[in-house]
């Protein structure tokens, strides 16, 4: 077998066992609230109405956008729980997941519950009251079983659903077949990105049929098919589960948001944690405005941050200091406001940085950002999807009064693949990224000092402030991974020609330390 | 009559604010064993007064007393298990067998198992249907078959009260006509009370003891069919009754003139 489709494959029990989880806790919770919905909707058209349309509403929201919004909601109740209980619900990962998914199960379960139990026979209905039946009678032994086909098939449409959006879990922090596509996507691994979707279809297809099985036998009255459909999916769900009722050790949470390089030192940590006999999970492709979060609540042991993000974004400061005074002063802040330990520098930077093509750059006699002001309005701006939003490129435009002819944003990847097919003349690079050296890419100076720097820091939770065995089993990593050395690791991932896995590029790495 | 009626309907009116056929203050008393056929054209009232007595619908004033006990006092459906209720639109619960359909309120009262069998078996045979349509489900039925499941389904806890609503409405008219003779015999048979709405007057003029006529939910006339088919003191009784009469003698005429050229 192919060695990067056997790489991918051994991912997938622990995903697929992930995937199975929350979309049956999210169909299940689902099915709970929707089904005595529908009864009550189709029971009163006073509460029909605002029921039905507050779930057309839900169904209208993008579903990452859904899955992120319950990320800020939990927040909140989780500092609501940490002061009335003295425990915080956990804000991301499962929980998010599973209330959005569940949220978004409930429309086509409403929809035809209540169109099952409105649409019966008027007859049959006053024949139930005409033979002596209660109100309670009536529904169990009439409405229910006449309605249950139609019921049903809204479950069924539900499951697909909800399987299929569950794959968007990932960037929240749940570990689902998304995991295969968001960092497939992200690293141009279109093996990973396959394995994702065919999986993600395959459940989906066999669920289906068994839940058509159930359906069918509700149809024909035939408890044989609905208990053999029943008794597949739990067996299916139960077997899923194994997987992850095996660890029982220690499990340290790592990190990382969605790009290769935080894939890559991930994976890294992961490695130095593993073999110091630690457990480990990944919670790939955050983004970078939940990471700090969800490290600060403890639902992430460990991750790597940059300073000037920190600086701007979670400090809130927008004056540029050197290198080792915002260093320094991050650590400082960190522990006091925060709790959170800056456990150190990797030794090179991730900066913002402005490139262009090293050609067309010699070409316009541009060499700064200074020298690229009076060009930029004929020229466009590819930037990555965060750069445009971010305090960073304020304080670049108001320093130099760059004025692009257009901005657009992009993911990462495409963003060098824009800068190579000349749609976007400049682009927001990165200065530890492979592809600068591999795109022959002039990185443009900044003599302002406008942007801030960017050194790679190991951040760690406060729940693990004191954790003496993990500060140890990460020491090596501190200073010792240069700049060119993290450039060549990007370069395996992000390379078009024989591209390796974050993996691949973690041992490398390894290997390579402190040279 | 010397003892007291079985059904008792006193001044009883309805309204409906949406529309609906009312009642107007309806006074009707009906004895163990009558056949009571309530005629009267569309929106005369006539299935409104049938359920005030099953309580599918409540009266807004009057009272209604079945077996001395006011209904309005009664679990309706306690009440309902104690009367038989069959209607035009059949009802038949698609997802339950015919043996299952007929069992149905012997079931809600308890009856143990055996029992509801063997009771499925005597109904079937009682109205004229092979013991082996037990397994089936009502959708491989004939019409007219369905409705003598109706009609068992209504007796099978042995009611002495029938309540009949254009049970035979929706049927063709050679099986309605034998399904309406059948009846009448288990009418006499088992010794039942039955009130039945029809709008034909044919089939209350055959079937039935006693007709009692609705208009505008009020009663206009109540007597035997012979009395009612020799008044002519009320007009609008009089329109109705003329009908069964009028095509009674159409068909006779028809017949005689049949024979005259049979003969020729």
């Amino acid at each position: 077998m192919d060695d990067r489709l056997a790489a991918q494959l051994r991912l997938l029990p622990d995903y697929l066992a992930q995937h199975v989880v929350l979309s049956a806790a999210a169909l299940a919770l689902g099915v709970a609230i929707a089904l005595p919905l529908a009864l009550l909707a189709a029971r009163r058209p006073a509460v029909r109405w605002p029921v039905m349309a507050a779930a057309s509403l839900v169904q209208t929201i993008p579903g990452l956008a859904l899955l992120a919004l319950f990320y800020p909601l939990l927040l909140g109740i989780s500092a609501l729980t940490a002061q009335a209980f003295g425990f915080a619900v956990p804000a991301l990962g499962f929980l998010p997941a599973l209330l959005a998914l569940a949220l978004y199960s409930m429309l086509p379960i409403l929809r035809n519950g209540v169109a099952g139990l409105t649409g019966l026979d008027p007859a049959v209905l006053e024949a139930a009251d005409g033979v002596g039946m209660t109100k309670r009678q009536r529904l169990l032994r009439v409405e229910l079983p006449l309605a249950a086909p139609v019921v049903m098939a809204g479950i069924r449409t539900a499951a697909v659903w909800t399987i299929g959006t569950a794959t968007l879990a990932t960037p929240v922090g749940q570990t689902s077949l998304g995991n295969f596509i968001f960092s497939g996507l992200q690293t141009e691994n279109w093996i990973a990105v396959l394995v994702g979707c065919i999986a993600a279809a395959l459940l989906a297809l066999v669920v289906d049929q068994l839940l058509g099985l159930i359906e069918w036998g509700a149809a024909r009255r035939d408890p044989v098919r609905i208990l053999a459909g029943l008794a597949v999916l739990i067996a299916g769900t139960l077997a899923a589960l194994s997987p992850l009722l095996a660890s029982g050790r220690t499990t340290y949470v790592i990190g990382a948001k969605n790009f290769s390089e935080q894939f890559i030192l991930s994976d890294l940590i992961g490695s130095r944690l593993e073999k110091a006999g630690f457990a480990v999970a990944h919670k790939d492709g955050l983004g970078s405005a939940v990471i700090f979060q969800a490290l600060a609540a403890g639902d992430i042991d460990v991750y790597v941050d940059y300073t000037g993000t920190l600086w701007e974004n979670v400090i809130g400061r927008h004056d540029v200091p050197p290198r080792d005074a915002m260093l320094r002063e991050t650590t400082r802040w960190m522990a006091a406001n925060k709790g959170v330990t800056v456990l150190g520098a990797l030794g090179f930077e991730n900066a913002y940085a402005l490139a262009m093509k090293a050609d067309r750059a010699r070409a316009l006699g541009v060499r700064t950002i200074a020298d690229l002001a009076p060009h930029a309005p004929d020229l466009r701006l590819g930037a990555d999807l965060e750069f445009l939003s971010r305090p960073e490129w304020a304080a670049l435009k108001a320093a130099y009064g760059l004025n692009f002819k257009a901005t657009q944003s992009y993911n990462p990847t495409f963003m060098y693949r824009a800068l190579d097919s000349g749609a976007v003349d400049v682009i927001s690079a990165f200065s530890s990224d492979g592809r600068i050296a591999a795109d022959r890419l002039a990185v443009l100076g900044d003599p302002k000092g406008a942007l801030p720097s960017y050194d790679a820091v190991v951040l760690l939770s406060p729940r693990r402030a004191r954790d003496q065995a993990l500060r140890t089993a990460l020491a090596p990593l501190l200073g010792a991974i240069p700049v060119e050395l993290m450039r060549q690791a990007n370069l395996m991932v992000d390379r078009a020609n024989d591209k390796r896995s974050p993996h691949d590029a973690a041992e490398f790495l390894a290997a390579h330390l402190g040279r | 009559m010397a003892q007291p009626p079985l059904i008792e309907v006193d001044a009883v009116g309805k309204s409906f604010p949406r529309g609906g056929a009312a009642l107007r203050d309806v006074s009707l008393a009906i004895g163990e064993g009558e056949f009571v056929a309530l005629v009267g054209t569309s929106g005369a009232g006539k299935t409104t007064l049938l359920k005030t007595i099953n309580r599918l619908v409540e009266p807004d004033r009057g009272r209604v007393v079945v077996g001395g006990e006011d209904v309005a006092r009664l679990d309706p459906a306690v009440l309902r298990r104690r009367i038989g209720y069959v209607f035009q639109g059949i009802g038949l619960f698609p997802h339950m067998t015919v043996g299952e359909n007929i069992g149905v309120t012997p079931r809600l009262l308890g009856w143990p198992k055996a029992r509801i069998a063997q009771r499925v078996a005597e109904l079937l045979a009682l109205v004229d249907l092979p013991a082996d349509h037990a397994g089936r489900l009502p959708d491989a039925l004939s019409g007219g078959q369905r409705q003598r499941v109706g009609v068992a389904r209504a007796l099978a806890a042995g009611p002495k009260i029938m309540l009949m609503d254009e049970p035979f409405g929706a049927l063709d008219p050679v099986t309605r006509d034998s399904l309406g003779t059948a009846y009448r015999t288990l009418h006499e048979r088992l010794g039942l009370t039955t009130l039945m709405v029809t709008h034909d007057v044919q089939e209350a003029v055959l079937l039935a003891g006693r007709i009692v006529v609705l208009a505008g939910g009020r009663l206009i006339a109540d007597g035997t069919p012979q009395a009612l088919l020799a008044d002519s003191r009320n007009p609008a009784v009089a329109a109705l009754m003329a009908m069964p009469r009028r095509q009674a003698e159409r068909v006779q005429a028809l017949l005689a003139n049949g024979e005259e050229r049979h003969d020729g």
